[in-house]
């Protein structure tokens, strides 16, 4: 049923259906990398708590204290960013935690360098103290731009194959109508090419 | 726990495709969309709510077993009173039990008296290993290195601490606890300096310091006066030569703490490694006093 809706849609707008298709797929790219990348972070830095503490109290940004609270809750609010972000459920959330947490690992790491510490970002696993000329700061910074990047294109544009959002929206919308994810789709066009979505969305449905 | 407070989020998921629908509802089909929209808000609402809620039951999950992972073992016992330390020709510090010299369990410990980790290890497991000595279980090889020392603020700090820990196990070896009580004085949080800290303890603050937990005046003297520095720098390497040879049999690169047992690391990481080694009954007697008779 699902699929021969889309079929039939896709010959009647299938230039502009596949381009969807291709955003849809990047949005699970984008996903799958974000969601990987978080949950074996995450699981990295909760196995070894007493190591995450020691790369937290490395940038020495927080007060004692506050440092060992947040050595002991990132571990597992990556997991849970890594995890909502696989399966896509609330995609625009996940990812807008996930930028969050990219924008604030980037802080550190450009104020350590800044400041001229010494340390290993700890970003997966490892942290804390390195000898001098042993930091690999513009690697680290490179990479969470990249991951900024990404988290910023799902935050602008979740939808995305494969996704528990997008499951539970058609389900929603084959009850309403005959449309699928149109509403989706109208938002990508916001997104994708800058011009309203009524443009060319009451032609389709009429 | 602020970030999941921004739950509403999901707020702007909707916001999109709400924004455009609603431009588009202006035509004859106002109450579909409507109803369109109403529907599609609350499938968002409950899509934000489900998120949320596997967001805090994650990190609630994860404030458990890191607490538990975390527990001070033994809390409560103190320092060790009944163990003995020496020290061979190449700088190995051997603890054992009083009276017994071949305990059933020996443990290779490296370890640099600036690292951090290392205090939080024995912040975290120094009172049960200290139990497990006194209760004539565990014997242990302390093997000091120094490669943090281009960290501490003198450069030398962790060469000089070792120093002063051969200085305590030749001079006051022999006098039950004093040798475990400098060693875990060294990583009291009070005492150890910071890497990249502005400053570290001196020669004669770390003699100062063994004065504290019962080394004579000869052994203080000792270490104030460096003398053992030459030494403890020359078998620091060899201790290093030995981490890096232990931890490439598990794949790792030489770091502290490591524990090793016959030669291959333990994982530490494991709050109940030492549990595990040791004889259930021994282990399985919660009161510290209880051993002590």
């Amino acid at each position: 049923m699902h699929i021969a809706i889309g079929t039939v849609r896709g010959v009647r707008t299938s230039l502009t259906v596949g381009r969807h298709r291709l955003w849809d797929l990047v949005g699970l790219a984008a996903r799958l990398l974000l969601g990987v990348v978080f949950l074996v972070s995450g699981i990295i830095k909760a196995s070894d708590p007493a190591q995450t503490r020691v790369a937290v109290k490395g940038y020495q940004l927080l007060p004692d204290g506050l440092a060992e609270t947040v050595a002991a809750i990132l571990p597992y609010l990556e997991i849970a960013v890594g995890l909502i972000l696989l399966v896509g459920l609330a995609t625009r959330l996940g990812a807008l935690l996930s930028a969050l947490l990219m924008l604030a690992f980037l802080i550190g790491v450009i104020s350590a360098a800044a400041r001229g510490l010494s340390i290993d970002c700890g970003c997966f696993g490892g942290g804390g103290a390195v000898q001098t000329g042993a930091t690999e700061y513009t690697l680290e910074i490179l990479r969470d731009t990249g991951l900024l990047i990404v988290s910023i294109y799902l935050l602008v544009r979740p939808s995305s194959w494969l996704s528990v959002d997008r499951l539970a929206r058609g389900r929603v919308e084959d009850d309403a109508s005959d449309d699928g994810d149109d509403g989706d789709e109208a938002a990508a066009h916001d997104d994708v090419r800058g011009r309203p979505a009524d443009m060319d969305t009451p032609a389709r449905r009429a | 726990m602020a970030k999941s407070g921004r739950g509403p989020v999901p707020g702007p998921a909707s916001g999109g495709p709400k924004g455009t629908k609603g431009k588009s509802g202006k035509g004859g089909r106002a109450s579909v969309a409507a109803a369109r929209r109403s529907s599609g808000d609350r499938t968002q609402l409950i899509i934000g709510g489900v998120a949320i809620v596997v967001i805090i039951a994650v990190i609630a999950i994860g404030l458990v077993l890191h607490s538990r992972n975390t527990a001070q073992q033994g809390a409560g016992y103190g320092t060790s009173t009944k163990s003995v330390a020496t020290m061979d020709a190449n700088g190995v510090i051997t603890v054992t039990p009083v009276g017994n010299g071949s305990p059933g369990v020996v443990l290779d410990v490296y370890e640099d008296a600036l690292c951090p980790l290392c205090a939080d290890f024995e912040h975290q497991f120094g009172q049960q290993i200290a139990k497990a000595v006194d209760d004539g279980q565990l014997g242990l090889h302390y093997r000091m290195v120094d490669f943090l020392d281009g960290s501490s603020h003198s450069g030398t700090y962790s060469t000089r601490a070792y120093g002063a820990l051969m200085a305590v196990a030749k001079g006051d070896g022999s006098k039950p606890g004093v040798f475990m009580a400098f060693h875990t004085a060294i990583y009291d949080a009070k005492n150890q300096p910071k890497e990249n800290g502005s400053t570290d303890l001196s020669n004669a603050e770390l003699a100062k310091l063994a004065g504290q937990v019962g080394a004579s005046a000869a052994t203080q003297k000792q270490i104030s006066d460096g003398a053992d520095v030459e030494a403890a720098k020359k078998d620091a390497q060899t201790n290093l030569t030995s981490l890096t040879d232990v931890a490439a049999k598990v794949g790792r690169q030489a770091g502290t703490p490591t524990v090793a047992k016959d030669g291959v690391p333990l994982n530490t990481n494991d709050v109940n490694w030492l549990t595990n080694l040791l004889p259930k009954s021994g282990s399985s007697s919660p009161a510290p006093t209880s051993s002590g008779s």
